[in-house]
């Protein structure tokens, strides 16, 4: 592991210790320790990057690339939302003191898992990840969370399974399962390991013959949890790790490309069946669910292109995956809230009672959509730009006919919950109160200005990649 | 010593798809446990095979010490979710795990 950067993985396990000793008797204390914890670790990271002198020496006191400080900013910006979210709305109850630190180990999990510098440190915080990730599942009230938590639990087990076959193959050929180290030696037996892992990762990311449990893991969790789990856990345990065997497997040249052609297929099912599944759905958390499985494909897509501009469109879509997600998410929960329920079929008209969770989910669902000035659009546009370039033109045709299917998907989401007629039933429906509206904003302002600014978050990445 | 090697690798593979085997035909909540944990020792099998050829058992050795934590950790979650569930739904059975519909 890098040692530079790893206070983010410690502190949010210390805060994950101190949380239920010293918030035993009052919430509100565990919620200030967990929102105080996310919201230094972000400042401090924006420190690192917005500071002259380390942008100035192109970030040469630190070892990391942009792969890991983008994703660490990723992880806290995220995981700062839904906390700040569930402890707005009151969603964690005082006797259910386990979210917090739950929450933290999960943060700490997935900082761990983006500063492995080998692949079984990979997997032992993918596993520490998955541990907490099925506990903040199952802490849904109903049947749906326990349904959900199992599913998780029988349907990625396997993967890791694959994952350690795969560091056995890597430890037999090489005698080592150093990233560095596999970078510099590209054998046979090394590439048949990342083809095992690359299996394991992405039945764990959800790709498309193996996305059954993310529909049911992401409604059956609680609103927050599942916000959270879509913009950042289910991100960093599957699909990071794929951008990451990308950027590896590229550096052995020729006999990878079957390997990266087999993840393409998958990325390109995956992009086609979650953007027609989204269509048919009912509910409004399911078909975000299958919307954020489409977006996984175009990420798979765009690294398994193999390409310097296919990978960093995968980072950056990674980014802004998390940051429009995350914020249609929080407006689902918003709206589950306030009106008591996410059928679509029972809304309608509720832009007159909630105008602020209206707007902020046009802007998200515009930029997953990729409409121009917004941060989706540019992400997208270097995914389809380098499957055209690379060859793929067939892939690239698809990719962009079902990103017009998003915004397809998106305009029928809004027009039957936000537009319309008002309904009887919802007409003193209440708009969320102003700390719960907080994330969303937080998130469409990053959303403008990431795209707006776009030549320079492109700079940073290009420069430090 | 005779090389145990391609033996190991056969009945690494062998015992991962028996306990796909038990995963796929089983409705039962705890056998499809019990084929999870069938499949991850295939995996264990073949890490500790891949240190013995390689002569790195030493590395072998700590890792596989150290996945057999994370499994243990893995069990008693993935167990305390199934009493979860038998107290809700008063079933073990798979087939009754379908109120998430879309």
């Amino acid at each position: 592991m890098t040692t530079e950067l790893l206070s983010y993985s410690i502190i949010p396990l210390l805060s994950a210790l101190a949380i239920p000793f010293l918030g035993r008797t009052n919430r509100k204390i565990s919620e200030i320790i967990a929102n105080v914890t996310l919201l230094a670790g972000l400042a401090n990271l924006a420190y690192i990057i917005f500071h002259p002198m380390n942008r100035n020496s192109d970030y040469a006191v630190f070892s990391f690339d942009g792969l890991t400080i983008t994703m660490l900013f990723t992880i806290y910006m995220v995981a700062l939302c839904c906390v700040f979210f569930a402890s707005a709305s009151h969603m964690v109850k005082a006797e259910k003191n386990a979210f917090y630190p739950l929450i933290m180990i999960s943060v700490s999990a997935m900082s761990s898992m983006v500063l492995a510098r080998d692949y079984f440190t990979l997997y032992i915080f993918m596993e520490a990840l998955a541990v907490t990730s099925f506990s903040l599942i199952a802490g849904e009230e109903g049947k749906g969370g326990i349904e959900g938590a199992i599913k998780y639990i029988l349907l990625t087990f396997p993967a890791s399974a694959l994952i350690l076959i795969g560091i056995a193959i890597m430890l037999m050929s090489g005698g080592t399962i150093n990233f560095d180290m596999i970078n510099s030696s590209p054998s046979t037996g090394n590439l048949a390991a990342l083809a095992f892992i690359t299996l394991g990762f992405a039945i764990k990311a959800g790709l498309f013959p193996f996305h059954f449990w993310t529909p049911d893991a992401y409604q059956g969790a609680p609103s927050a949890v599942s916000a959270y789990l879509a913009g950042v856990v289910t991100k960093i345990s599957g699909i990071y790790a794929l951008v990451k065997i990308c950027m590896t497997i590229r550096l052995f040249g020729e006999p990878a490309k079957p390997v990266a052609f087999a993840l393409l297929l998958a990325g390109v099912l995956t992009l086609i069946f979650g953007a027609i599944a989204a269509l048919m759905q009912k509910d409004m958390k399911r078909m975000l669910a299958f919307s954020s499985i489409s977006q996984m494909g175009y990420i798979a897509a765009g690294a398994a292109t193999l390409t310097p501009v296919g990978i960093i469109g995968a980072i950056l879509h990674i980014f802004n995956h998390a940051t429009f997600k995350t914020s249609l998410f929080l407006n689902s929960a918003a709206i589950e809230k306030s009106a008591g329920t996410t059928d679509m079929r029972k809304m309608g008209g509720l832009e007159k009672n909630m105008p602020y969770t209206s707007w902020t989910s046009i802007i998200a669902l515009f930029s997953t959509a990729g409409v121009p000035p917004l941060s989706g659009f540019w992400s997208k546009l270097l995914i389809i730009v380098a499957l055209w370039v690379s060859g793929f033109k067939l892939a690239a045709v698809l990719a962009l006919v079902f990103s017009i299917l998003t915004l397809a998907y998106f305009m029928m989401m809004q027009k039957k919950v936000f537009f319309g007629k008002p309904r009887e039933e919802l007409k003193d429906v209440r708009e969320a109160s102003a700390y719960m509206l907080a994330p969303a904003f937080l998130m469409s302002l990053i959303i403008v200005l990431s795209g707006i600014f776009f030549p320079y978050v492109f700079e940073f990445l290009g420069k430090t990649l | 010593m005779t090389s145990t090697f391609s033996m190991d690798w056969l009945f690494a593979a062998l015992i991962f798809f028996i306990g796909a085997y038990c995963m796929a035909v089983s409705r039962n909540l705890i056998k499809q446990l019990i084929g999870l944990e069938i499949i991850s020792k295939a995996a264990l099998i073949a890490l500790i095979s891949a240190g013995a050829f390689s002569g790195n058992t030493n590395l072998a050795q700590a890792l596989i010490i150290t996945v057999i934590l994370v499994e243990a950790v893995i069990v008693a979650t993935g167990l305390a979710l199934l009493v979860k569930n038998y107290r809700l739904n008063g079933s073990i059975d798979i087939k009754k795990l379908d109120n998430l519909r879309g």
